[in-house]
């Protein structure tokens, strides 16, 4: 994979060079043979630019970071050129520095934000010694880098005062990311790398901080390379787009190129297997096959295995890079037909209305919203109490409300998701509903029956409380740690069955196993039969950990982010499973994403509805037409807001394109939760009444089951004559 | 990883989908297409002989092989072993007067290490000990680390009043003052030098220590989503703690099971030395007592006297260490797999360069 140079300075003629890599490798020895995690990559980045590298798990993207500092860790080998550019200056080569120059040359000239703004800042300092540490270790003026220190968090809508005063326990994890970039900008580099900033933060957050950081690039003329998994998250932000695949870049180009013409088959595939809010859902396709080992990469393209273009021309050569325009360049030999043979379907800008899709079924819950439900809750509560510390004897205990009231009915073979922020409480409602979580109060009931009752009477009635445990089951999140390592998928699989069919001898137990193996698309099914947890890939621990719910037939499945540990390409293909298997199965499922296009494409191809909960109470539930295009709640709005677009903005309404729908960035406290409507903080319409009179569940429009907790939803309420308490000044971005 | 998609997977199980039979199916009575498949394949009993024979007896033994800390320590246990089972009756017991006194090692192959002052064979002294002694170790150390395991285990796992219950007797049990409780219970208990009892009563205050480590390890693995499926599957609670959890805990417990172990034989050969245990036959601290006793330490004469019980308590404690340190390589579920022939076998190349080689560089 060699360029000739002058393909670069053409492209480089627009925008000044300021960092510059040239075949730059980096390998790690180990004794299975030799591990190239970066393969001999050329990149220029521009001056002044936001560069976003994009790439799955395991492509090689954050090596590229550490790259460009230097920074590879032992035992890895970092060959090639790392160029610097000074402003009028003589160039850096990064690779020569010796140890002072390069402490100098990082933080300096160019900084990086981390992935884990939580384990970035030592828990046992404050925030401002972080900052006098920095300066002092850079014979920086610590007077002087304060007062830049508070205009930086100011600039990022923190207040300086408290932060700097603040342990880093006290503060939430988007205000700890934003620290760390303060921190990062504060001996005012030139270039700031960012290594997945904002991955472990919610959609709200990451979004808000990616148009915080669109202001900041401005105002002190940063050049930004940001690395993400995530690419409809960063195409409003970036002005050049790198795809990096198998540990090399396989395009880059514009954000509006590779967006609309990408012209590599891994682009064209990745952009179609995204779930996102737009694109109607039967376009999304999952990529075929799996990233290569980094040992072991493909010969030739290394894309070849899973591209549906490859011929034998693919097999052997390593594509250079083709230009495509003088901006755009692709490593691929048939660049020039991926257009037609994956085609995009352009999808309209406009929004679809409802009434096109004639050929899904109306929400399977307005159906049969007469018959019993399956499992229903009635205003249930859990209240967690802190524990009181010595001396806080007499002083009444906190609580933390998780769930405070919320009344939901699931029917057989519906699918509800619960869409929020991370600790509003979603994921402990989902456990009280599958009674793996006592509620403080309300009940929960199965079949007409609550379930506790049933619990602590032994099974007095017709149902026992066996029969309720086999029937509500659970999937995790972590496909890791939802298998018992120690433990093999025989093992773990036949746990159900012998819990609950032991007439069953083994062979019958390993025909049905090994039958539903097979059925995932774990073939041969003999082979994954005996292996460990850590010989199968997430992907397939998460097919395992769905097989062993459904092994125990269950009528009702918590799925908790069932897919967003799971790489953007695979979550499709386990939406699909799963939604499949509900219907061999006959099950109802609870789903619970933090991701609005997730919840979208469960919701829109099983029917079912979307639940919005904002610190213990569900704001807004609906069918998924009427959630996404016609949202009542001023929550749900900024929620769909912050799900990110691929159409470059053009998805958004007129009243969205302007700013941020929030006031406040940050999710008030839990343990004292504002009084009144919760969301009056952040809510942009909020009045005087909200302050006091917490709204009910009103019918939100036509459709049968959409209702929200607003009262704008009601024409006659006092709230429309109540007196806005929107501040203009103090709204972020206004 | 596989060449299957959701439409290969689709189009392959329409004709197995069976109609929705909505109210009929209530409960887990009935279960649908996947579990219809007739499987081509019939388990023999033979196969799964060789199954477990594979996982319990083969993965282990080579991964053991493998490691030099593991072989030296195998090697001394199996050595005291034998000495502890066969030697007594190859060896005859010492007698008085069968050779000379103070006689020095290696001089007469009649009593390779020497005599003592009544001219008892050293030799046989150590051998016709062994038994006694492992005894002892065998039952002191199962005893600390299954009260041990079992007490933490269960106050970790269901917490509560049981948690509170059985936290507040370990307490009790760690701070009293364990030697000078042994020495009074040793008094006042009719043993009769039975060792499998003075075994236990040396461990009787050492198993606080561990339940407390294990509670603490308990509460957290069982936040663990596994063990929260484990639940939702409704596998009952003992089995949670000892087939879920305990096994994570295997290497923790087997350092535990080869310290209490050490423990039994220092404390045994302390309270002999001191006279306090009972004793019908000579032992490694009674026979250090004698040495002592006839100022074996500073007469050069009688050093080897000394010497000889104190190298068969130094070598034991050796092997059991780093035995119980090599042992930790059996509870690794990564480790296993690649020494497993079935596991291997049936793994496509492919598959194992993705998902299990990077391990193997560990060795």
């Amino acid at each position: 994979m060699t360029i000739s140079q002058t393909d670069y300075e053409s492209s480089s003629a627009k925008g000044e060079t300021i960092m510059e890599i040239r075949n730059a490798s980096v390998s790690f020895d180990m004794e299975r043979g030799d591990s190239r995690v970066l393969d001999s990559v050329d990149l220029d980045v521009h001056r002044n630019e936001v560069l976003g590298v994009v790439g799955e798990s395991g492509s090689g993207k954050s090596m590229l970071a550490s790259a460009l500092l230097d920074a590879i860790v032992d035992p890895g080998v970092l060959t090639g050129d790392v160029t610097y550019y000074p402003k009028n200056e003589t160039p850096v080569d990064v690779l020569d520095l010796d140890k002072q120059e390069l402490k100098e040359f990082r933080w300096e000239q160019v900084s990086m934000v981390f992935q884990g703004a939580m384990s970035s800042f030592n828990p046992v300092r404050k925030i401002s010694t972080h900052f006098i540490e920095t300066l002092n270790a850079h014979d920086y003026n610590v007077e002087e880098g304060m007062e830049r220190a508070q205009q930086l968090l100011r600039d990022l809508y923190l207040d300086p005062e408290r932060v700097l005063d603040a342990y880093p326990h006290e503060l939430s994890g988007g205000m700890k990311q934003r620290a760390l970039i303060a921190l990062s900008l504060i001996l005012e580099p030139e270039v700031l790398v960012m290594d997945e900033p904002t991955a472990a933060l919610d959609l709200l957050m990451q979004r808000s901080i990616i148009s915080l950081l669109q202001q900041i690039q401005e105002r002190y003329d940063l050049t930004i390379v940001f690395i993400t998994h995530d690419l409809p998250l960063i195409a409003d932000l970036t002005d050049r787009i790198a795809v990096m695949y198998a540990f090399e870049v396989a395009e880059l180009g514009p954000t509006e190129e590779m967006l609309e013409r990408p012209a590599h088959p891994y682009t064209r595939l990745l952009l179609k297997s995204t779930p996102n809010l737009e694109s109607p859902i039967d376009e999304m396709q999952p990529v075929e096959g799996s990233a290569p080992d980094p040992v072991n990469v493909p010969t030739g393209c290394s894309f070849h295995p899973r591209c549906p273009l490859a011929d034998d021309t693919c097999k052997m050569n390593d594509p250079e890079a083709y230009n495509v325009d003088a901006t755009h360049h692709v490593h691929c030999h048939h660049w020039e037909e991926s257009a037609d043979a994956i085609p995009m379907t352009e999808s309209s800008t406009s929004v679809e209305s409802p009434t096109d899709r004639i050929d899904r079924p109306t929400t399977r819950a307005t159906r049969r919203s007469g018959d019993q439900p399956l499992v229903s809750l009635d205003d249930v509560e859990v209240h967690f109490e802190k524990e009181k510390g010595f001396f806080d004897f007499f002083s009444d205990p906190e609580t933390v409300k998780a769930v405070d009231g919320i009344s939901l009915d699931i029917y057989e073979q519906d699918a509800v998701v619960l869409v929020g922020e991370s600790g509003c409480g979603k994921t402990t409602l989902g456990k009280a509903a599958v009674g793996l979580q006592r509620p403080t109060g309300g009940s929960i009931n199965y079949r007409g029956e609550d379930i506790w009752d049933v619990h602590d009477s032994g099974g007095s009635g017709t149902l026992d409380w066996g029969e309720i445990r086999r029937s509500l089951q659970i999937v995790h999140q972590d496909p890791g740690s939802s298998l018992n390592p120690h433990r093999r998928v025989k093992t773990s699989l036949e746990e159900p069955l012998k819990r609950w069919h032991d007439d069953l001898d083994g062979n019958d137990r390993k025909q049905r196993i090994l039958g539903l193996l097979d059925h995932v698309g774990m073939s041969p099914p003999e082979d994954y039969f005996e292996r460990y947890p850590h010989q199968l890939s997430g992907g397939e621990q998460q097919r395992v950990a769905i097989i062993r719910a459904m092994l125990m037939n269950p009528d009702l499945i918590l799925a908790d982010e069932p897919v967003s540990a799971l790489d953007v390409s695979l979550r499709v293909e386990m939406m699909d499973l799963m939604i499949q298997l509900q219907e061999m199965f006959d099950t109802s499922y609870l789903f619970i994403s933090h991701d609005l296009s997730n919840a979208r494409y469960i919701a829109e191809k099983t029917g079912g509805r979307i639940g919005v909960v904002y610190l213990g109470e569900l704001v807004e539930i609906g069918p998924p037409e009427q959630i996404l295009h016609n949202p009542q709640h001023p929550y749900t709005q900024a929620l769909r807001w912050a799900t990110p677009e691929l159409e470059l903005a053009a998805g958004m309404g007129d009243d969205q394109t302007g700013g941020s729908p929030i006031r406040n960035i940050d999710i008030p406290d839990p343990t004292n939760p504002p009084s009144g409507c919760h969301y009056h903080t952040r809510c942009p319409e909020a009045r005087e009444v909200c302050k006091t009179d917490s709204p009910a569940s009103y019918q939100a429009s036509d459709a049968e089951s959409h209702r929200a907790a607003c009262f704008r939803t009601l024409e006659d309420h006092e709230y429309w004559n109540s007196d806005s308490i929107v501040d203009e000044e103090e709204s972020f971005d206004g | 990883m596989t060449d299957h998609t959701i439409e290969d997977l689709l189009s392959d199980d329409e004709p197995t989908e069976t109609p929705d039979d909505g109210d009929a199916r209530t409960d887990g009575g009935s279960v649908t297409s996947p579990f219809d498949v007739v499987s081509q394949y019939e388990e023999t009993r033979r196969d799964r002989y060789r199954k477990l024979y594979d996982a319990y007896v083969y993965a282990p033994v080579s991964i053991i092989w493998k490691d030099w800390r593991a072989r030296i320590g195998f090697t001394i246990v199996a050595f005291y072993l034998l000495m502890g089972t066969v030697g007594p009756l190859l060896v005859d017991e010492a007698v008085v007067a069968e050779g000379p006194a103070l006689a020095q090692p290696f001089e007469n192959w009649a009593y390779p290490l020497g005599t003592d002052d009544m001219g008892r064979d050293l030799f046989s002294q150590v051998v016709n000990a062994t038994p006694e002694m492992l005894k002892m170790i065998t039952s002191g150390a199962l005893f600390t680390v299954i009260v041990g395991t079992t007490v933490g285990g269960i106050a970790g796992y269901k917490g509560g009043t049981a948690d509170t219950v059985l936290s507040s007797i370990t307490d009790v049990f760690i701070n009293i003052p364990a030697f000078p409780l042994v020495m009074v219970l040793a008094l006042l208990l009719p043993i009769g030098g039975n060792p499998w009892v003075i075994g236990i009563l040396l461990c009787v205050a050492s198993w606080g220590g561990l339940a407390r480590a294990i509670r603490s390890q308990v509460l957290t693995l069982r936040q663990e989503p596994f063990i929260e499926a484990a639940r939702a599957i409704g596998v009952p609670t003992p089995k949670i703690v000892f087939k879920e959890i305990i096994p994570h805990l295997m290497p923790f417990v087997v350092i535990n099971l080869t310290n209490a172990a050490r423990r039994v034989i220092f404390e045994a050969a302390a309270l002999y030395y001191l006279g306090i245990l009972p004793f019908e036959n000579l032992n490694w601290g009674v026979t250090l007592n004698l040495a002592y006793t006839a100022g074996a330490h500073y007469r050069p004469q009688a050093l080897h006297w000394f010497i000889v019980p104190m190298v068969a308590i130094v070598f034991i404690s050796i092997g059991l260490i780093l035995l119980g340190q090599s042992l930790d390589r059996v509870f690794n579920p990564r480790v296993r797999a690649r020494h497993e022939k079935t596991t291997e076998a049936t793994e496509d190349p492919e598959e194992g360069d993705g998902t299990n080689t990077d391990v193997v560089g560990g060795l």
